[in-house]
């Protein structure tokens, strides 16, 4: 196999994307192409094969992008290298997605054929062809009898102004037009340019962690080449290695003797610190380093800030092992200790989203055994104190006195939703419902109307999101990027429970909302907290006023389970399970608070 | 009524956990005329006058003498056969009484589950000439609506004569009832309790409804609890059942049963909640046995396999299946799931069924636990005393009943070490 895989001349490379709405098959046509050219066999085949994460597989998205070669045996008679550079597919990880774009000539667009296009392929389509793509359109499903391929190019043509005459029909279940497709990718991706001889620029498109070689980094070469023992320089960081070798994956590692101009493979950079390897990041040689980087490169920021708590104080050293074995995988990952009254100490984490948020606190849970509660999320205030001082608060805990605040502002971001207009009225309802403003309107084209507008993050963290989604029936995509910061009317909003405040349930909300939003998060506090032996008074307060308030009825009775013929182990099983659930749940003086209750203000506007 | 032990004799109680045979018998009859939208216990509907039932029945007979002739039927006191619907069993019923009371000769209370349906005349002349001393009638509710909700085949009329036939007939009569069912409103439920108590029975056992999973009502409901049997309305039942029977006369001597004068309570029950060891035989069965008890058992049964070093109580459970034990298996061929005990475990666990009892934690039983728990078992007495669940006496007091299984938790976490070794027959 090493010798076929020789660094390859530019003109028989296609570096490649898939891009789709969700669903609409881009895993499976992926797996296809692994096993058509023999990539990977047939029986290893686990189904979705580039997601390699059990979260992954199992929500069906895709979080760290992967970049798989395989080799194409074209019907030309020639040998082909293509590169499959997969994207990550959720709002959370924009960054990510333009960066794997940024590495690729050419985009396959499937759309599924019972389907048609929908928001996410316009949206996707216009990522593409905004990083000047080559476009191939591939028409998926048409295994299933309700596929109307026909109809569905036309709406290529009409929705996306991209040709779809010769749109490739595909089946990623049957594999029925996979091999079209590859020839296509031959035919339309236009080869990589590049001089082999100039100085090193390889893009970081991705990067992860080895125990035993150190970060290893995901690249494409644009000029020169990499090969093991080339001095090396992080352009933007600039930090210098040694180059520990280079390879490709197929999908696993494949060790090469060199990466060529043009080509997409890895890099091990024997840095132990992932913090020094970023996406987005040029490589070049130390001694002749190229003109200019890459361009587009910015740090990932955390823009939510949520705190993490073991439910077993015992396992606070636990936890922040836990979170330092994630950062060397996810160097974004942020934290400083937190105390707090109610659930004692653990963490402030911050994210890239809320999404990021989930994933993190799944994988600590699941692959170190942790029991967790996750505070409402947050976002960092400037609030400036009436002595001048101004200080950064990710927490509402920290917010001084409101007699020596003097205004606080708030981060805002410039959003823009992608929606066909008939859902356009209930985006802009949202939106202010939100305390957005609307700043401009396009249509694309006839069934696509951009919307763009500025809205506090604090809106979007909490649920504006699912909002949208559930608004427009899945149809509206979202974009966003940070803007300025802007002074709000804030108050700090506090949870009582039997009486006593818990400083881990309080929120930073918009003064004139203060109200609704204690009474929805009361109710929704009653729902949530079991009945526990005593009535459990819950009060949302402003400082001192108590301004709503819901009550948890005694619990009257519990389970008893007959024991039937005398099959005690039944009833004593019974038992355990019910103190399972107590395990899982957090005493907050005499009160059992279930973990989704911290996360409550989430959920305050689901009905 | 204080059990026979007291005195704070810790070595009486400690004694039980050593005693080699079974103190009582039970054997499980798996078979309906239909099942009922509740039922989640091993019952299948079956035709009437099915072969399947005479053969379970003859190898279930079997089955008894094997165990008494290892002698572990010789201190047995009580029997009691249940289901299932034993007297779907019709003829083959009586057959099965006479071989219990011939196997274990010192059984003095032999309890017979019967449906309204199926108790016929025949039924009850031939288990009363058999050797049966008791009739447990599942009546579940005087009223003909929330019977047909539960999937029972008779109606209350049906119910009301049949008691009357059975408690004519001269043997002990219990009813179960049930609440917090479909339909059942105060009033109903009064109707029930008071006329389940006009028949004259000497004992009435009340259940609330547990919706259990996989059941036809569970489907029927779906996920969310409904309110007839959300817990307010299980406590209120609860409370109404104890003052409508306190006023007919009945004594409430356990969480979940009532009886009319001390000789009419469950004897067999009581097996249950005083840590007295007990065989059962037939598909889902289950027994309890000491170390000697099982060991016994073991010479009879070697695929239960060795007891586990340390341990000083054996809870088993039949899985074989009821065309399997028909097919004439004997106990060499039965399959078992099983469970060990510790000693701590099984003092606890003790504790833990004692508090069901209104006579509250035997004075041996605190003692016994004393010597075998160490001074925790005061901290624990101390909290549930203090927490309202039991009174001075250390019997439960009504918030101890209603919310039985904070008190039943607490007392088996006295085990310490919780997690119990569990196995499978090979």
């Amino acid at each position: 196999m090493m010798s076929r895989m020789k660094t390859t001349d530019t003109s028989h490379i296609r570096n490649f994307s898939i891009v789709a709405h969700i669903d609409h098959g881009k895993s499976t046509i992926s797996d296809r192409i692994l096993e058509l050219t023999h990539t990977v066999d047939e029986r290893d085949m686990a189904d979705q094969l580039l997601d390699t994460m059990d979260i992954e597989r199992e929500r069906g998205i895709t979080i760290k992008s992967n970049a798989v070669r395989v080799l194409y045996d074209a019907d030309d008679g020639e040998s082909y290298q293509f590169n499959l550079i997969d994207t990550p597919g959720h709002v959370d990880f924009t960054y990510e997605v333009s960066r794997s774009l940024a590495a690729c000539e050419g985009a396959v667009l499937v759309v599924d054929a019972t389907q048609g296009v929908e928001a996410q392929t316009v949206s996707n389509a216009t990522l593409a062809m905004n990083a000047n793509l080559d476009i191939v359109p591939a028409i998926n499903k048409i295994d299933l009898p309700s596929a109307h391929p026909e109809e569905v190019k036309k709406e290529i043509e009409e929705d996306l102004a991209i040709p779809a005459d010769d749109a490739v029909l595909v089946s990623g279940k049957t594999g029925e037009g996979i091999h079209d497709l590859l020839e296509a990718i031959v035919y339309l991706v236009s080869p990589p340019k590049g001089d082999i001889k100039a100085p090193l620029k390889a893009l970081i498109l991705d990067s992860y962690f080895d125990e035993y070689r150190g970060v290893v980094a995901t690249v494409r070469v644009f000029d020169g080449s990499i090969k093991k023992g080339d001095h090396l320089r992080m352009m933007a960081l600039g930090d210098t290695f040694l180059c520990d070798g280079v390879g490709c994956k197929r999908p696993l590692e494949t060790p090469l003797d060199e990466l060529g101009v043009g080509e997409v493979g890895y890099v091990v950079t024997g840095l132990k610190d992932p913090a020094l390897v970023k996406t987005g990041d040029t490589i070049t040689y130390e001694d002749r380093p190229c003109a200019e980087a890459c361009p587009g490169y910015h740090e990932a920021k955390p823009m939510v800030f949520t705190g993490l708590f073991p439910i077993d104080n015992k396992q606070y050293e636990n936890l922040r092992d836990a979170l330092e074995k994630l950062k060397v995988n996810d160097p974004s990952l942020i934290w400083t200790p937190e105390t707090s009254v109610a659930l004692g100490f653990g963490f402030r984490v911050g994210f890239l989203g809320l999404l990021h948020m989930e994933v993190v606190k799944e994988r600590l849970e699941r692959e170190f055994g942790l029991d967790l509660i996750a505070t409402s999320p947050s976002v960092d205030y400037h609030v400036y104190k009436t002595d001048g001082e101004m200080v950064d608060i990710t927490s509402p805990q920290d917010l001084p006195d409101v007699t020596r605040i003097d205004h606080i502002e708030e981060p805002y971001l410039k959003a823009k939703v992608i929606v066909p207009p008939d859902f356009m009225g209930a985006v802009m309802q949202l939106v202010v419902d939100h305390r957005g403003e609307t700043s401009d309107m396009v249509y694309l084209s006839e069934k696509s109307v951009e919307i763009h507008f500025d809205i506090p993050l604090a809106e979007l963290i909490l649920d504006f999101f699912d909002q949208l989604k559930s608004r427009t029936k899945g149809y509206a995509s979202l974009d966003y990027e940070i803007g300025d910061y802007r002074t709000s009317d804030l108050v700090k909003l506090d949870i009582l429970l039997a009486g006593e405040e818990v400083d881990a349930l309080s929120f930073i909300v918009p003064r004139d909302r203060a109200y609704d939003m204690a009474r929805s998060l009361c109710d929704k506090l009653k729902e949530i907290i079991p009945r526990q032996q005593f009535e459990v008074p819950i009060q949302g307060a402003i400082g001192n006023k108590i301004i709503a308030r819901s009550t948890v009825k005694a619990v009257r009775k519990d389970v008893l389970a007959k024991c039937y013929g005398g099959d005690i182990s039944r009833k004593r099983k019974l038992l355990e399970k019910q103190k399972e659930g107590k395990k899982r749940m957090k005493s907050i003086g005499s009160v059992e608070v279930p973990q989704e209750a911290f996360l409550a203000v989430l959920k305050v506007d689901d009905e | 009524m204080p059990s026979s032990v007291s005195g704070g004799f810790g070595s009486e109680w400690c004694a039980r956990l050593s005693a080699s045979g079974a103190d009582a018998l039970y054997l499980h009859i798996p078979f309906c005329a239909r099942k009922c939208a509740y039922c989640d216990f091993a019952s299948w509907a079956t035709a009437r006058g099915d072969a399947l039932c005479r053969h379970y029945a003859e190898a279930l007979e079997r089955q008894v003498e094997e165990v008494s002739h290892l002698g572990l039927l010789t201190e047995c006191e009580t029997a009691y056969i249940g289901g299932g619907t034993p007297t779907f069993l019709g003829e083959a019923l009586g057959g099965l009484v006479r071989c219990a009371t011939r196997c274990a000769p010192r059984v003095h209370e032999l309890t017979c589950e019967a449906n309204p349906d199926s108790l016929s005349d025949a039924v009850l002349s031939d288990v009363a000439a058999a050797g049966c001393t008791r009739l447990s009638i599942g009546v579940q509710s005087l009223c003909d609506a929330e019977l047909f909700e539960l999937g029972r085949l008779h109606d209350a009329a049906r119910a009301r004569e049949r008691v009357s036939a059975a408690v004519a007939s001269g043997l002990d009569v219990s009813c179960d009832l049930m609440c917090a069912i479909p339909l059942q409103m105060a009033d109903s439920w009064q109707a029930t309790l008071e006329g389940v108590a006009s028949l004259g029975v000497g004992h009435v056992s009340v259940y609330p409804l547990q919706i259990e999973d996989g059941t036809a009502l569970a489907r029927r409901v779906g996920d969310e609890q409904p309110s007839w049997n959300s817990p307010d309305t299980q406590a209120s039942c609860m409370e109404q059942a104890q003052s409508v029977l306190e006023s007919f006369g009945y004594r409430r001597y356990e969480v979940a049963s009532y009886a009319r004068l001390s000789e009419k309570e469950c004897s067999h029950n009581k097996m249950y909640w005083t840590g007295r060891p007990y065989l059962g035989l037939g598909t889902g069965a289950a027994s309890m046995l000491t170390a000697e008890g099982y060991k016994r058992l073991l010479e009879a049964c070697p695929q239960l396999g060795p007891l586990p070093e340390g341990m000083a109580r054996a809870r088993l459970k039949v899985i074989s299946g009821r065309e399997e034990i028909a097919r004439g298996a004997s106990l060499l061929s039965l399959a078992f799931e099983e469970e060990f005990l510790t000693e701590r475990q099984a003092v606890a666990e003790d504790l833990m069924l004692g508090a069901r009892l209104a006579c509250g934690l035997d004075a041996g039983l605190v003692a016994c636990a004393h010597d075998v728990l160490g001074p925790s078992v005061d901290g624990t007495l101390d909290h549930l005393v203090r927490e309202g669940y039991l009174d001075d006496a250390l019997a439960p007091t009504q918030r101890g009943w209603l919310l039985g299984n904070e008190l039943y938790g607490e007392l088996w976490d006295l085990a310490g070490d919780t997690g119990t070794v569990t196995r499978r027959s090979a």
